[in-house]
C-alpha cells in the first residue's frame, strides 16, 4: 500500500511551515529512520525522518523548495516496486500524479529490488549552469531540491533560492526584492502572537556588575579559552534568584489556557542570538544543575550552530526564561519580547564606566549596566517581578 | 619498331642521355641514403625505367602539366625539378619540393608543370584528364601527361580516363610504364588482356606499343603524341615496356616473385647503357663529361640537402585552405529591394551570374547540358556557354570528379553536379585523397575551386540511392568545406561565394526543399562560409538545424510558442566550418540545446556540436544537451517506414517539451 508522506507539525501552535528541500530524490528507495527531507517549523531547522519503506515519489505538486506550506499538506508517497499512486490518494490533483518506475540503473538484477549498495547514494546533481549561478549568488546549490529531472538543480531553482533566501550579505538582493523572505515571515507571526497573547510590561533597573566584568578579566588573564560571555554569566544568576522566585518560574501550556510550575531542575534559559538569517533563541538545558564551565560550552555549541542554521526545533524549545542583549550596540534599556509559551525576558544593556557614591559616601569608579525585565502581567503581578529584579541585582552585585 | 635509320639531332641525344643519367644518379643517391636512414619514409625508385620519363617530358614545356605516381622521382626530374629539391624532400626538409609534407609519393613543383605524384594508384590518369579539359576551356594549347604503372591499366581510373580524354577529344597522353609487376603481382596474372596499348582501340584512341628502355624510340612516339594533342586529334596511350631493377621500394625483399636472373638480364638492357652503346662513337667523350657533371651535380644536392633546415613546426597546419576570400558584398538587410523565389531559383541566379563573369567555369554531370539538369540547377545555362561549359558526362562519376580535381590543379573552376549527392561515393577517393588534399599537400602552391553539388535528403520514398545525407562524413575531411543551405537567399549567397573562394566546397541541397520560397535580395551578395544564421530569436532553448529540419523546426516553434515555449533556431549554414560562436552565444541565453539533424546521431554533425558545446558551453548548459536524428538506418522506400526514420515536426515538439523538463 503506497504510504502518505505530509507535512507534519512540529510545535504546538505550529499551522505551517517552511518546506526547505527533500534529502532523497523521487525514485530512490528509502528505508525506515532514513532522512526524508528538511522542514522548518518556527524557528528551527528540522531533519524528518522516514517513518516507512519504499520508493520515493514526490507528488506533482509538491511544494518547492523554500515554499510556505500548510501542516498537513501531501508532500509524496512511499510505494512498492512497481505500485502505482493511487487515484485518490492526493486531495490536491490527484491526476497529475504518473506511474514510478524505480531508477533503471537502480534497479536489481531480476529488477525486483534496488540493489543494496545504491541506497546510500543520493547524490544532488546540479547543472553546470545551476552551479554557476549558485556561486556568483552564494546559495548553496547542494541544499536545494532540484525541479529537473530525477530532482536535477537548475538555474530556476537556484534563481528561486537566490530569491528567497536572506542572502543580503553576498549583496544579491536587487533593488525592489522581496525581503520579507519566509524565514523573516515565520519570525514575525511568533513575535506577533506573543504580542497578542501577551500583556508585557517592561520594568527596568541598574545593577554594579563591577564583579562580573573583574571575574571575566581575570577569566582572560588566565587564558581560559572557555571565557563566560556576560549573557553565561547571568544565565547562571538567572537561574539561582528564579528558584527563590516561584512566582515568576511558570510556563504556559500550548494553547495558552493554563499555567504550570516550571522545577528548579528543568530550568533551561533561552539565549538570543542574531544571525544572518534572523533572531534565533537556542536555549541552555539544565542551567541550575550545570557548572558555569558547562553552560559556558553550551551555549557557545549552541550559538555556533544558530549561526551555521543547524539548530533543531528541539534545542529552541522548552526555555523558562530568556535573556536577550543588546548592549555590544550601546543600548542601555529597552523592552523586550517575551519568547512565549515563556512568562519573561532578560534584556542586558551595554556596560558604561560611571562614578557611585559608595556606602560611605566616597565617591568610586564602577561598572554598570541597565536591566530590561519584561514579563506577561497575565501570568504574573508587577510586585513579585519587582521584586524577582531586586533580587537579581543583589545576587549579581553581592558576586565576588 | 626501329629507329636506327631515321637521323636523330645531337643536341637531343645528349639531352635524353643526361636527363636519364640525372635521374639514374639521384635514384642511386637516395638509396644509399635510404639505408642510412636519411630518408624517413618510402623510396620508390625509378631505377631501370629512366628512358621513359626522360623521353616523354623532353617533348613537354612547363606548361604541360605531368600527373604521376608514387614511383615519380624520374618523373619530377625529368620536368626540371632539381635534384636538391627532391633530394631533400625525400629528407623531409624545408627546401623539398612539398616543403617536407610529401616525401617521395608527394612531389609538387606545379611552377614547372609538374602537378604531383601521389600515393594512390590511379587518380594521375583523371587529373591528366582534367589538365587536358582545362587546356581546351583555357585554350592554351598545353597538353596533359599521365604517367602510371600497369597495376594503374586495371584501375577504374584508366577506363573512365581513357573513355573521357576520348569522347572529348582531350589533349592527353597516357604514359603506361608496363614493368611487369605491381609490386610483386605479375601483369601476366592481373590483366586478361596483356596488351595495354590495345585497350586503346576499346576507347577509340590510339594504343601504342614500344620499348620502354629505348629512350629514343619513345622519343619519337611521344613526340607525335604531343603534336597530336597540341593539334586538337585527341590522346595517345603509349605502353612502354620495361622493368624495374631495384625492388617496388628500397628495403623491400625482391624474390619472391621474380629471381636474380631476370633482374640481371634486364640490367644488360639499361637504358642509359643502350643509348651510349648506340651513339659512343659520336659524343663518347660527351658522355663523358655529362656523367662527371652530373655525380658531382648529385653529390652536391645531396650535401646542400642534408645540411637544409627542417620545417618549423608553424608550418604543420598552414595551407589546409586557401587564404580566406574576402567578401565584398554582404547579403543586404531585409528592407533592401528584394524577390520571393524558389531554393531552385535562386542556386540557378548564382550560377548564371557566376558563369556569365567568370569563363574559367564549366559544369559537368549527367543531363546537365540541353536538358538543363535533373533538378533543373543548369536550365538556360547550356544555350548561353555551349557544350564546353555545361557538359554532359557518361556515368563515371569518379572519372570525372577525378578530372575536375586535374582541371582545377591547371587554373579552371569546374562544377561537379552529382544530381544526388548518394554519387558522390562513387567519387570519394578523388574527393578526399586528392580534392581535399592537395592544396595542403602542395604547401598552397595550387589552388582547389572545385564546386561538388548535388541533392540530398530523405523525403517522397526516394529510398536509400537517392537520400543520403553525406554531410557529416565528409566534414570530417580536412580540407573540404562542405555547406547544406536551408533558405533560398543563403543558399544563393553561399553558392556565390562557392563559386568565388578557392577551396574544394560540397555544396549540398536538400531535394524536399527545393521548391520552399524565400524573399532573396535583388542586390548582389554572397555569404561567407563559418557564419551560422539565426533563423528565429527565442528565449527558451536553443534549437540547432540543418537543411530540412530548419524548416520543421520553424513550423514545430508555432505550436511550442503556444505551450509558452521561445524557440531559438540557429542554422549553421556550413558544417566545415562550424560556427560554435553563435550556438554558444544562444546557448549562453537559453542554457538548453536540441539539435535536430536528418542525418544519423553517430559520429555525426549533431555529435561534433554537441562535443564543442560541452566543452566550450558547459557552464552554460541547465540541461543535457539533446539530439533529434535520423535513424541508424538505410533509408527505407514504403511511405510508412520512411516516416518512422526521419524526425517529424511532432517528434520536433515533444523533444523540447521534454527537454525543457530536463
Ligand atoms: C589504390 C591503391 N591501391 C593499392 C596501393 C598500394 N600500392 C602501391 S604501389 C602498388 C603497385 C603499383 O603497381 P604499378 O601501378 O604497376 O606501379 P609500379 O610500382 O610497378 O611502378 C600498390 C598496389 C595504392 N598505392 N593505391
Ligand atoms: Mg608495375
Amino acid at each position: 500500500m503506497a504510504e502518505e508522506i505530509r507535512f507534519p507539525r512540529l510545535g504546538w501552535s505550529m499551522e505551517e511551515g517552511r518546506f526547505v528541500q527533500w534529502l532523497k530524490s523521487d525514485g530512490d528507495l528509502v528505508r525506515e529512520g532514513e532522512i526524508l527531507f528538511e522542514m522548518e517549523g518556527e524557528k528551527a531547522l528540522q531533519e524528518i525522518e522516514s517513518v516507512g519503506n519504499g520508493i520515493l515519489k514526490i507528488a506533482a505538486d509538491a511544494p518547492q523548495p523554500d515554499e510556505v506550506v500548510q501542516v498537513g499538506r501531501l508532500l509524496g508517497y512511499l510505494l512498492l516496486p512497481n505500485e502505482k499512486v493511487p487515484e485518490d490518494g492526493s486531495p490536491s490533483q490527484p491526476t497529475v500524479l504518473t506511474d514510478v518506475q524505480p531508477k533503471a540503473d537502480e534497479q536489481g538484477p531480476q529488477g525486483i529490488e534496488p540493489a543494496e549498495d545504491s541506497i546510500s547514494e543520493s547524490r544532488v546533481i546540479a547543472t553546470p549552469r545551476a552551479r554557476r549561478l549558485a556561486q556568483e549568488t552564494g546559495v548553496v546549490w547542494s541544499e536545494l531540491v532540484g525541479s529537473g529531472r530525477d530532482g536535477r538543480i537548475r538555474e530556476a531553482d537556484v534563481r528561486n533560492a537566490a530569491k528567497a533566501l536572506n542572502v543580503s550579505s553576498q549583496g544579491v538582493h536587487k533593488d525592489g526584492a522581496n525581503r520579507f523572505t519566509p524565514r523573516r515571515k515565520m519570525i514575525a507571526e511568533r513575535l506577533r502572537m506573543s504580542r497578542e497573547q501577551t500583556i508585557p510590561v517592561t520594568l527596568t533597573t541598574q545593577v554594579d556588575v563591577s564583579q562580573l566584568v573583574a571575574y571575566r578579566e581575570m577569566q582572560k588573564k588566565m587564558q581560559n579559552v572557555r571565557v563566560p560571555a556576560f549573557t553565561d554569566l547571568f544565565a547562571k544568576h538567572v537561574a539561582i534568584v528564579l528558584a527563590r522566585h516561584p512566582a515568576m518560574s511558570i510556563r504556559w501550556n500550548h494553547d495558552h489556557t493554563e499555567l504550570h510550575d516550571v522545577p528548579a531542575s528543568e530550568f533551561h534559559i533561552g539565549i538570543a542570538v542574531d544571525t544572518s538569517d534572523g533572531l534565533l533563541v537556542p536555549v541552555i538545558r539544565d542551567v541550575s544543575t550545570k557548572s558555569l564551565d558547562e553552560i559556558v560550552s553550551q551555549s557557545k555549541a549552541l550559538i555556533e550552530k544558530a549561526r551555521s542554521g543547524r539548530l533543531t526545533r528541539e534545542e529552541m524549545s522548552g526555555g523558562v526564561l530568556s535573556i536577550t542583549n543588546l548592549g555590544s550596540f550601546g543600548i542601555d534599556a529597552f523592552t523586550p519580547i517575551i519568547n512565549a509559551p515563556e512568562i519573561a525576558i532578560l534584556g542586558l544593556g551595554a556596560i558604561r564606566r560611571e562614578p557611585m557614591f559608595d556606602a560611605y559616601g566616597q565617591v568610586k569608579a564602577v561598572e554598570r549596566m541597565v536591566l530590561s525585565l519584561t514579563f506577561d502581567h497575565a501570568a504574573v503581578d508587577g510586585a513579585p517581578a519587582a521584586a524577582f529584579l531586586k533580587d537579581l541585582v543583589s545576587e549579581i552585585e553581592s558576586v565576588h | 619498331m626501329s629507329n636506327m635509320d631515321t637521323h636523330i639531332d645531337r643536341k637531343v641525344v645528349l639531352q635524353l642521355y643526361r636527363t636519364m643519367q640525372l635521374i639514374r644518379q639521384t635514384e642511386e643517391e637516395l638509396a644509399r641514403c635510404h639505408q642510412r636512414g636519411l630518408v624517413h619514409g618510402a623510396c620508390h625508385t625509378y631505377v631501370g625505367q629512366e628512358a621513359i620519363a626522360s623521353a616523354v617530358c623532353s617533348n613537354l614545356n612547363d606548361h604541360d602539366a605531368v600527373f604521376s605516381t608514387h614511383r615519380g622521382h624520374g618523373h619530377a626530374l625529368a620536368k626540371g625539378m632539381k635534384p636538391l629539391e627532391l633530394i631533400a624532400e625525400l629528407f623531409g626538409r624545408e627546401a623539398g619540393c612539398s616543403r617536407g609534407r610529401g616525401g617521395s609519393m608527394h612531389l609538387f613543383s606545379p611552377e614547372i608543370g609538374m602537378m604531383g605524384t601521389s600515393g594512390i594508384v590511379g587518380p594521375c590518369i583523371l587529373q591528366a584528364c582534367g589538365g587536358g579539359y582545362s587546356s581546351k576551356i583555357l585554350k592554351n594549347g598545353t597538353v596533359g601527361v599521365a604517367f602510371f604503372g600497369d597495376g594503374a591499366a586495371n584501375n577504374a581510373a584508366f577506363h573512365e580516363g581513357l573513355n573521357m580524354a576520348s569522347i572529348w577529344k582531350l589533349p592527353v597522353l597516357f604514359i603506361c610504364e608496363n614493368n611487369q609487376f605491381a609490386t610483386e603481382v605479375p601483369f601476366a596474372y592481373a590483366a586478361g588482356n596483356s596488351s595495354v596499348a590495345s585497350r586503346g582501340a576499346a576507347y577509340g584512341i590510339p594504343g601504342i606499343e614500344v620499348d620502354g628502355n629505348d629512350v629514343i624510340g619513345i622519343y619519337r612516339v611521344a613526340k607525335e603524341a604531343v603534336s597530336r594533342a597540341r593539334a586538337g586529334e585527341g590522346p595517345t596511350l603509349i605502353e612502354c615496356k620495361t622493368y624495374r631493377t631495384r625492388p617496388h621500394a628500397e628495403g623491400m625483399g625482391d624474390f619472391t616473385y621474380r629471381t636474380k636472373d631476370d633482374v640481371e638480364q634486364w640490367k644488360q638492357r639499361c637504358p642509359i647503357l643502350r643509348l651510349r652503346t648506340r651513339f659512343s662513337a659520336e659524343y663518347s667523350s660527351e658522355f663523358d663529361a655529362i656523367d662527371q657533371e652530373i655525380l658531382e651535380q648529385v653529390r652536391a644536392a645531396r650535401a646542400e640537402a642534408e645540411a637544409s633546415p627542417e620545417p618549423t613546426s608553424e608550418s604543420a597546419m598552414t595551407h589546409i585552405y586557401s587564404p580566406p576570400q574576402i567578401v565584398v558584398k554582404e547579403k543586404p538587410s531585409p528592407d533592401r529591394e528584394s524577390k520571393v523565389i524558389t531554393f531552385s531559383q535562386a542556386t540557378l541566379e548564382a550560377l548564371t551570374e557566376e558563369m556569365a563573369v567568370n569563363p574559367n567555369i564549366f559544369v559537368m554531370g549527367e543531363g546537365i547540358g540541353i536538358r538543363g539538369g535533373n533538378f533543373l540547377t543548369t536550365k538556360g545555362l547550356y544555350a548561353i556557354h555551349g557544350p564546353e561549359r555545361l557538359c554532359d558526362t557518361p556515368i563515371c562519376e569518379r572519372g570525372f570528379v577525378g578530372l575536375a580535381c586535374g582541371a582545377a590543379m591547371t587554373g579552371t573552376r569546374p562544377v561537379i553536379d552529382f544530381m544526388f549527392a548518394d554519387f558522390v561515393l562513387d567519387g570519394l577517393g578523388e574527393i578526399i585523397n586528392q580534392i581535399a588534399k592537395m592544396q595542403y599537400m602542395s604547401s598552397g602552391r595550387l589552388k582547389m575551386p572545385v564546386l561538388l553539388r548535388g541533392c540530398i535528403g530523405i523525403g517522397h520514398s526516394a529510398a536509400t540511392h537517392h537520400s543520403g545525407s553525406y554531410y557529416g562524413m565528409l566534414a570530417q575531411v580536412p580540407g573540404l568545406k562542405v555547406v547544406v543551405p536551408s533558405m533560398a537567399s543563403d543558399a544563393k549567397g553561399l553558392l556565390k561565394h562557392a563559386l568565388r573562394c578557392h577551396d574544394p566546397v560540397l555544396f549540398l541541397e536538400h531535394r524536399e526543399i527545393l521548391q520552399t520560397k524565400e524573399a532573396v535580395p535583388v542586390d548582389e551578395y554572397e555569404i561567407e562560409f563559418g557564419k551560422a544564421r539565426v533563423i528565429q530569436a527565442g528565449s527558451s532553448v536553443t534549437v540547432v538545424a540543418i537543411a530540412r529540419m530548419v524548416h520543421l523546426v520553424l513550423a514545430a516553434s508555432e505550436s511550442l510558442k503556444q505551450q509558452g515555449i521561445s524557440v531559438e533556431l540557429i542554422d549553421p549554414r556550413t558544417v566545415t566550418p562550424l560556427d560554435s560562436d553563435t550556438i554558444l552565444q544562444s546557448l549562453a541565453k537559453t542554457g538548453r540545446l536540441l539539435i535536430v539533424d536528418e542525418a544519423p546521431a553517430h559520429c555525426g554533425f549533431s555529435a561534433e556540436i554537441a562535443a564543442r558545446m560541452v566543452d566550450v558551453g558547459f557552464n552554460e548548459l541547465d540541461a543535457p544537451i539533446k539530439r533529434l536524428t535520423g535513424a541508424f538506418c538505410p533509408t527505407p522506400y514504403s511511405p510508412s517506414l520512411e516516416k518512422v526514420v526521419v524526425p517529424s515536426v511532432e517528434d520536433i515538439v515533444k523533444s523540447v517539451v521534454q527537454l525543457m523538463q530536463e
